[in-house]
């Protein structure tokens, strides 16, 4: 039994309405405790700011599209590196870092569990053996099921339950944790030549529109009982006018569940833009976020950018593509059999690049006229919108007007009367932030009930303590100490164990990978299907035998049951 | 100021050094410099005999005399910005990487990624080059800047690969790919060179050898004489395939099917 004493800590935990008391935190055995024995060991936290872990509910860190990113840019490898230091590997990379070195990153920045955005069903073993080298991080992993053939069939046969079953045989059989639609439909289109560019538009050879894949997929979700909602990558990212795409899509989404989300916007920085070309392209922040206020159903993440040097990787290939005829660099495209795809090329977010400067503006501005946090998460889609070390400048930029205005006035001139940020006075304060950064994220991800995002008794121990004394630090001003304090914190604990300190990793790292297991009706067990064993077959490299991810890939695997209504 | 190093005999000499610390700026504060043999960290006297004449008092006035078997001495003269360096022998990989500035004169041979990304100076080899003279880095767009990188013997392959700027003059021949990504500054072969010039985009390149296997995506564009040399040159416009704006100058070629 390992017993510990956080002293004198100032905490914030939005779930259960603490903000900022002065409190002593006890943890035994990796859980928060009411108390410990005396002389257990004490950890001082000297009215510091103490945050539950963070989370990251949509970040690229692992598989093998990011392996990709990694393959395609050995340059990136000359930046960000450190040394074998005590417990800590080397690492190298600054966009697209080693494992260890996404790891011990968050690690530092306070982050305790994230959500990898898309994990292509067959490439799941690459995906779990990369989990298991980001060691500090519980892990998650969103499934992709925007061009799966099997799901697009039950869609046009309108079978909600048979799509509920592939999900759930496919869920069980990668370890995945929810479902990830990226660009509905768009991919598989591509993979034919075609390109969709409404949610209308019906998919070549399975005459299904997007609009009607995402509904489907929204009431499969619900009816398995998923801890998570769909995960949706929005059709037409990046193109200047989707905005009006993205609210047809929200308008599809009704309210089903009373505890969290119905559904799950990701990087709505990307799907909010008007105008009809690049030279055009204004922000259509406001209309977005007026739907969003109306609608308590939907969350959405940023999906902010931060101006230098990245990496963008998606399963959504045809928009790779048209990136890559923009900029003429390195590319890759990569078609996943009967599920999806996913593309890659690197880009510069630069300040002279009016296009940039209104992308950076969005984001922030999502994340400002949404009136309740937890239906706008802070999130760069990382690395798309930039590295998640940027997360610390993004926290300054929301809680600070005057740093608003600071890099406003360094960026191309014309962005200002296309979009409204200079004339949001909105300063988040640190509940809010806290919301943003973690509260929000274990409602949105269902993972609160699972202990984690917050701080009661029975929930795990998972803490951030910064050096940042809220009473004598006013964010509005002082915001580089703000960022300062964001980018290492004091302690970071991980299930009761100290494993960072002031930027430095002290332990090896034992994460766990949070996977979901839906039970479903044996009459509905699609692994009995002979239609969907047939197609295994015919079409698949792998068999169906073969498909499963064992159990020896989740060393340290927690299965989330649910109970299916088929 | 000379300082002359002279490389002692080594146990295991086959265990490169990584010696990017061998500058003549670092000779300013004396010669307490360390250096990588394989993942051990040795002072520069472990290593070398040394011997200093005279006084500096800026790196400019400093020459950096390497003698003995060099050839595994990797990364001499990185970042180097003033002064002189002369490698009596061989030299390992990746000599003169960023250089800005002074000069390396090597007698010897030069292993490969000589000169690599270098920013400007002067790096003269008498011998012959390896893989990757003058050229930038794995995945990096843009290669050496400026500068001026001459070789007496003959170059590898990918020699002036992605070069953006400044000279190369490869008094031998180049291996396969010589010049390719080429976007700026001027690259001149004595010898010969095999498909040289692939997706270039914009500056020239001389061959006054013979070119095997020449590109098909290059464009012809007329015959030019060289007064000062007396000779006749066909120019080419390409690559084509990348759109690209690029000057090659051929003496004579050798198509695949020929």
């Amino acid at each position: 039994m390992t017993e510990l004493l956080i002293k004198n800590a100032c905490v914030f935990d939005p779930l259960n309405g603490i903000r900022g008391d002065i409190m002593d935190i006890a943890i035994r055995d990796g859980r928060i405790v009411d108390s410990v024995r005396d002389g257990s060991e004490v950890i001082d936290a000297s009215g510091f700011l103490t945050l539950p872990g963070g989370i990251d509910s949509h970040s690229h860190v692992c598989g093998t599209k990011v392996n990709f990113g990694r393959y395609m840019s050995p340059e990136d490898m000359r930046a960000g590196r450190t040394a074998r230091r005590g417990k800590m590997h080397v690492t190298s990379g600054y966009y697209v870092p080693t494992t260890y070195g996404n790891s011990y990153r968050y690690s530092t920045m306070g982050y305790t569990t994230v959500l990898e955005g898309a994990m292509a069903p067959l490439e799941a073993r690459h995906t779990h053996e990369e989990f298991n080298a980001t060691p500090h991080q519980d892990m998650l992993a969103n499934t992709l099921f925007d061009g799966n053939w099997s799901i697009m069939e039950a869609v046009h046969a309108k079978d909600v339950k048979r799509a509920a079953a592939i999900v759930a045989w496919t869920l069980s059989s990668v370890r995945g944790f929810a479902i990830k639609l990226t660009n509905p439909g768009g991919t598989e289109a591509w993979g034919w030549g075609e390109d969709l560019t409404s949610i209308r538009d019906p998919v070549p050879n399975f005459n299904v529109t997007p609009a009607e894949i995402i509904s489907t997929m929204i009431s499969a979700n619900e009816l398995l009982h998923l801890p998570h909602s769909v995960h949706l990558h929005c059709n037409n990212l990046g193109k200047p006018g989707n905005y009006a795409t993205t609210l047809e899509t929200f308008g599809l989404v009704p309210d089903l569940n009373n505890n969290r989300q119905t559904l799950y916007a990701t990087h709505v920085q990307f799907h909010a833009y008007g105008g009809s070309t690049w030279r055009d392209i204004c922000s259509k922040a406001d209309e977005i976020t007026k739907s969003v206020n109306a609608r308590p159903q939907i969350v959405m993440d940023m999906g902010q950018i931060m101006f230098g040097r990245t990496m963008t990787m998606t399963a959504d290939g045809p928009m790779e593509f048209n990136l890559y005829c923009l900029h003429h660099n390195k590319w890759s495209n990569h078609d996943v059999e009967l599920e999806t795809g996913s593309g890659i090329i690197p880009v510069l977010y630069s300040k002279k690049s009016l296009v940039n400067c209104v992308m950076w503006a969005i984001g922030l501005e999502l994340a400002l006229l949404t009136k309740n946090p937890y239906q706008c998460l802070l999130a760069t889609d990382n690395p798309n919108g930039a590295p998640f070390v940027k997360y610390p400048e993004i926290i300054g930029l929301l809680m600070s007007k005057r740093y608003r205005d600071e890099e406003c006035s360094t960026l191309n001139n014309g962005f200002e009367q296309r979009t409204s940020i200079s004339s949001l006075d909105r300063e988040m304060d640190w509940n809010e932030i806290a919301i943003i950064t973690r509260a929000g994220q274990a409602r949105a991800l269902g993972l609160a009930a699972e202990g984690k995002g917050h701080l009661a008794p029975g929930a795990e121990a998972d803490l951030a303590i910064y050096p940042i004394r809220c009473d004598d630090v006013d964010p509005a001003t002082e915001y580089r100490n703000v960022v300062e304090g964001f980018q290492k914190t004091r302690f970071t604990i991980k299930r009761g164990r100290v494993v960072a300190r002031d930027g430095d990793v002290i332990v090896e790292g034992a994460n766990a990978t949070f996977w979901v297991n839906p039970t479903v009706p044996d009459e509905h067990n699609v692994a009995n299907d002979p239609e969907f064993v047939k197609k295994f077959e015919e079409y698949y490299t792998v068999r169906m035998g073969n498909y499963p991810v064992q159990d020896v890939y989740l060393p340290r695997g927690r299965c989330i049951k649910t109970e299916a209504d088929l | 100021m000379r300082v002359i190093l002279e490389a002692k005999a080594r146990k295991k000499p086959f265990l490169p050094v990584e010696a990017e610390s061998i500058i003549p700026r670092n000779f300013l504060k004396g010669t307490d410099i360390t250096v990588y043999e394989g993942n051990k960290e040795r002072r520069l006297e472990d290593l070398f005999w040394i011997f200093v004449e005279g006084t500096a008092v800026t790196p400019e006035k400093i020459e950096v005399v390497l003698k003995g078997d060099t050839s595994r001495v990797k990364r001499i003269g990185e970042y180097m910005d003033a002064g002189k360096m002369t490698i009596a022998g061989d030299v390992g990989m990746h000599c003169g990487n960023f250089m800005s500035g002074g000069e390396i004169e090597i007698f010897g041979n030069a292993d490969a990624w000589l000169g690599r990304e270098m920013r400007g100076g002067y790096i003269l080899c008498h011998g012959n080059a390896g893989h990757y003279c003058a050229s930038g880095y794995r995945g990096e767009k843009t290669g050496m800047r400026g500068g001026r990188v001459e070789v007496l013997g003959n170059a590898g392959d990918y020699c002036a690969e992605y070069l953006t700027g400044g000279e190369v003059h490869i008094h031998g021949s180049c291996g396969d790919m010589a010049g390719v990504e080429m976007k700026g500054g001027q690259f001149i072969i004595e010898g010969d060179a095999t498909r040289p010039c692939g997706n270039m985009k914009d500056g020239t390149c001389m061959i006054f050898g013979t070119v095997h296997q020449m590109l098909p995506t290059f464009e012809r564009t007329g015959i030019q004489e060289l007064p000062d040399r007396k000779v006749k040159m066909t120019v080419y416009k390409g690559d084509i395939a990348n759109r690209g704006k690029g000057v090659m100058m051929v003496k004579e070629t050798v198509r695949p099917d020929e």
